[in-house]
Order: structure tokens, then sequence, then C-alpha cells
């Protein structure tokens, strides 16, 4: 229905109208664009396999789900403690804990088939072979809707952020994977980089589908009494609302020069949180940490962005996208 | 929702924690623990809630009990919580202590705070048959749960690290002393990880059975994010899980660190 300048929508028709779908378009293949009943995704590697927080609410209310980052072969990960906690934030070190990808597409995957949302899988490697290897073996995968290239995670050795700091190995990696997987391709991107609009951009040139940013920033904490780094791993990676304020500027800056869509995440905890997101340009948000402390984080928040589109009167989700510049 | 009846020194830097709840998803075991939000009013510091494992439970009531240490920022700000206070609380969660095998003699050890899990534990096992063995720094820290395990009927005894009780020593080399003349079937134990493998070592080398809880620093509580990771000794170096396949353990089941 058309609305006239200034014209009040009412309550009750913003009701049965509100959109919350958002669509992450595909670079190459239009079938491949991932519509999302509504922005939130769940990050990888804070939300389980699904069945955790399925305890707590139904997830195929969220807009998609990203697996446990998952390499070729299983990891045990890294000593403990792998947790730290920082002012509103937590740095942590897992090291990729994972069953390795047989494991994976045998025991995991069968199980996500009783959801209807889209499914995302988070791949790791230690090398490009790695994530050629894990894309052959995704690619005829028809759980997935698609995967999410980390390369980014700062708590491995070899791989992961050194890949990520790099544009041509970004560019290189998401090309050979494009190369290989036909489905829908995030490249998750490290925040721990001079400039993130060149790796993004080498992402896109190489056919990425979309960005996700950010990773978590290198952090570490120092236990006083111990008089040594409190993680066993020396240092980790820095998420939570504290991360905030630095995702959001590096999602508007993006946006400004790429023509993918953005994944934007970083300490989302509110409704508010997801509309600043998208405000600085991203098309769909993810939600980590938040779940750690409250599972139910999810639900509340698209409760929350309903509440916001009434209160500015937002028909469609998508008109907001990047509107802050 | 659950709100504070009581929150009260009950030993020096030790709190008692009842809550009053609504409703529980599922009647809480010993062993289980709860994931306490402890900042106010939607602040985000500190962000993770703190687990804890029950100290009591009634369900006449409607409460559940803890005791807890004051030992750093969130515990702190649990300490200065008045009654009334309505708290975010995720739980029961987690393993329990398994209750339903007839284990015949049974030994409680129970070391430091690691001595809170094992009340409602010997209160449920109900047996004449069950021996309490707790250390603790001093004699202040132990009052409080003399007073509890005696309430009980239950045989108990005590050893101080500061000062001579029973013993001056731990909980592991009093327990140490009667394992000799009174061999156990059954051990329950909870603690410092380093007592805990000792137990561990000295129960399976006399082929006695047993469960303990360990305590690790954790991130979610309900299995997401992977921070509370133990070792085990299965093929593939596969991990569990403290706050989902633990926090009780059988003896053996992970590599705890000696």
């Amino acid at each position: 229905m058309p609305k006239e300048k200034g014209e009040r929508i009412s309550e009750k028709m913003i009701k049965s109208d509100l959109n919350l779908a958002v669509v992450m378009k595909s670079q190459k293949f239009q079938q491949n664009n991932l519509t999302l009943k509504n922005p939130l995704i769940t990050a990888s590697g804070t939300c389980g396999n699904g069945k955790e927080l399925a305890d707590f609410f139904d997830i195929n209310q969220l807009g998609a789900f990203t697996t446990k980052g998952i390499t070729v072969e299983a990891q045990s990960g890294n000593k403990t403690p792998r947790i730290a906690e920082t002012a509103s934030g937590i740095i942590n070190s897992i090291g990729l804990e994972n069953p390795g990808v047989d494991s994976f597409i045998s025991d995991v995957l069968p199980e996500t088939k009783k959801y209807t949302l889209p499914i995302l899988a988070n791949i790791s490697g230690y090398s490009k072979e790695d994530f050629v290897t894990l894309a052959e073996k995704l690619k005829t995968r028809e759980e997935l809707a698609g995967v999410e290239i980390n390369l980014s995670c700062p708590n491995i050795k070899g791989g992961g952020m050194t890949f990520g700091t790099d544009p041509e190995k970004v560019f290189e990696i998401t090309k050979k994977v494009r190369e290989i997987y036909s489905g829908y391709i995030i490249v998750k991107l490290t925040p721990n980089i001079t400039d993130i609009t060149e790796t993004a951009l080498a992402a896109e040139e190489a056919g990425a589908d979309a960005v996700a940013m950010i990773n978590t920033l290198s952090a570490m904490k120092i236990d006083i009494d111990q008089q040594k780094p409190l993680l066993a791993n020396t240092s980790g990676g820095l998420s939570g609302p504290a991360v905030r304020p630095v995702a959001v500027k590096m999602v508007y800056q993006t946006y400004k020069k790429l023509n993918i869509p953005i994944l934007g995440l970083g300490g989302v905890r509110s409704g508010s949180d997801v509309i600043e997101f998208m405000l600085a340009g991203a098309t769909a948000v993810g939600i980590g940490t938040v779940n750690m402390i409250d599972p139910t984080a999810g639900p509340r928040i698209i409760k929350e962005i309903t509440e916001y589109m009434l209160k500015h009167q937002i028909k469609d989700l998508n008109s907001i996208i990047g509107k802050a510049h | 929702m659950f709100k504070i009846i009581a929150n009260r020194e009950v030993g020096p830097k030790i709190f008692q924690l009842v809550l009053n709840y609504d409703q529980l998803p599922q009647q809480p075991k010993p062993g289980h623990f709860f994931n306490i939000k402890v900042s106010q009013n939607g602040s985000d510091d500190p962000l993770l809630r703190r687990p804890f494992s029950i100290f009591d439970f009634d369900a006449a009531e409607k409460t559940v009990e803890f005791i807890y240490r004051v030992v750093g920022k969130g515990t702190k700000i649990l300490s200065r919580l008045e009654n009334g206070t309505e708290l975010d609380v995720l739980g029961p969660l987690g393993n329990p202590f398994s209750l339903n095998k007839n284990k015949g003699k049974t030994h409680l050890i129970g070391g430091g705070m690691g001595i809170a899990p094992l009340y409602y534990l010997a209160k449920k096992l109900k047996s004449s048959n069950q021996i309490i063995y707790l250390g603790a720094a001093n004699k202040a820290e132990l009052e409080f749960f003399e007073e509890k395990f005696k309430g009980l009927g239950v045989e108990c005894h005590l050893a101080a690290m500061e000062e001579k009780l029973e013993i001056k020593g731990s909980a592991l080399v009093l327990w140490l002393n009667y394992l000799q003349k009174n061999t156990p079937d059954y051990v329950y134990t909870c603690g410092p990880e380093k007592m805990l493998a000792a137990v561990e070592k000295e129960a399976l080398k006399n082929n006695i059975g047993g469960e303990l809880s360990v305590e690790k620093r954790m991130g979610c509580g309900i299995g997401v994010c992977l921070s509370c990771s133990c070792e085990t000794r299965e093929e593939g170096q596969k991990n569990k899980r403290a706050c989902v396949e633990g926090p009780v353990f059988g003896l053996g089941e992970v590599i705890l660190s000696a």
C-alpha cells in the first residue's frame, strides 16, 4: 500500500504487514540468494550445532544458523583456561575444538535436517589445501545453504588469522572455494588489520557472496596474582559488547566500498544493536556472545526489532540498511 | 523468576544464598548447578553468569540454596544483593551425582568450597553407611558446614590446614588416614583439582568406584562455547564439557591436573 509522506501507519496495519525478511544477495547465482525471515544469524562457536539452543527455544525463529567451526581433521582445542572475562567482554581461546569434517558430515549435518532455517557451515583451515578439501567434501551437502570461510580465527597457529590479514591470501582461498563450492559463500574477516576494506574487497573480487565482520579482536589478560597470562594459550579473541563500536565502524567503512552484502557482528545483545549494525550497512546481523549468557536472546531481539519498527514506522527492514550514511 | 530470601555471611567471606523460585524445568539433583547472572539492571559487567552447585533444595518451600565464597567481582556483587532482589537464573544444569545404585559403604570427601555440593548429596543418600571427610583452611570456614552435616546425623571428620582439628592438614590426608582401616565401596568427592586427582588415584588403586565434581572456568554453562572442555583418555582425544557431560564425572573419566 503506497504511503503518503508524513502519514502515520496505523499500528494494526504494521503488525500484519511488518517485513523483517532480508535478502543476502548472491554475487553470481541469483538462485543462491539467501532469504532470511529476519536478519539474525547465530555466530559460529557460540551456539553449538543447534541442539543446545533448541533446548531453550525453537531456533527456526532465527534468520539462519552457523555451525561450530570445523577443520579437516578433528581438533582437541587449546589447553584450559580458555576463557577470561574483561569489562563488558570475554576473551576466548578455544582453539577450534571440533570433531573434523567427516564426523561433521556423518553426525552433525543429519541432525540439522529437522530445522527449517538455512544452515551455514563455518570452515577453517591451516592451509589452502584444507579449504579445498572442506569445499570438496561439503559441496554436495544439501543440508547446507552455504559456508562461512573463517579466515580470521586468532586462536590457531598458522592458517586462520594469518590468512585473513593478507588480501592476496583472502583472494586466493576464496577463489579456490568459489571454484568448487556453488552454494552461498560468506568470508569471515578479522579486525586485526589496518584496513579491513582491503580484505573485504579481495573477498568480493574472488567471488564471495558476502563478508562477515568482525571476528574477535586479538587480546589478552594477565592474572596479577599468578603474574602470568590467564589463558593457557597466552592470548585470545575479545568479543561481547566491548567490541561493538569497533565492529559498527568497520561495517560502516566497508559498506561504502563494497557491493556484496555484509553480515555484521560483534557484541550484539539487543534489538537496538541489530538496528545500529543495519544502519551502518549490514544486511544481516550475527548474535554470538549474547547466546552464552542469555540462550533465549534470539527471540527477545526479534521482538525488540519489531518494537523499533513500530516506533519508527518502518514497514520494511531492508529500508534501513546503510541508512546512516 | 528467582527471588533472594536470604544472602548472609556464614563464615569468613562465605555466604549462604537462598532463592525462592516460581517453577523449575526439572527437580534439581545433587551435583546439578545453576548459572546466576549477578550483574543487575541490564549491566554488561560482569558479562558472564556465575555457576554454583546446589547446596540444598526444598520442593515444599520452593527454595534452592547455594554456598559461595567471595573471590572476585561477580561474587562480590552477589554478596551485596539484598533480600527481595530478583535474579536471572538458569538451571538446574549439568550432569548430577548418581544416586540410584546401591553403593555400599560410601565416603564423601570435600575440600574448601567443594564441600558445598556434598551436603545435598549426603542428605539424599540418607544412608547411615556414609562417612564425611571435610577440609578447609581453618575452623571458621568449617563451622557452618560442620553444623549442617552433623544435623544429618552422619559421621563427620574435619581437618584444617592452618590449625589442628582432627588433624592439621587437608581433607585428603584426613581421608587417607582412615582409608586402610575403613575402606569404602564408593567415594564422592569435590574440591581442588589436585585433591580430586589424588582421591581418584588412591580409589582406583584400591578398586573403589566413585564420582567427582570438577570446577572449571565456564563460559556459557549450556554446552555451546567449549570453554570448560576436559580432556579424556578416550581414543581420538575426545573432550567432555564440564557444563554438560559434567561437572560430575566418574573416576578416571577425565584427565585431572595432579
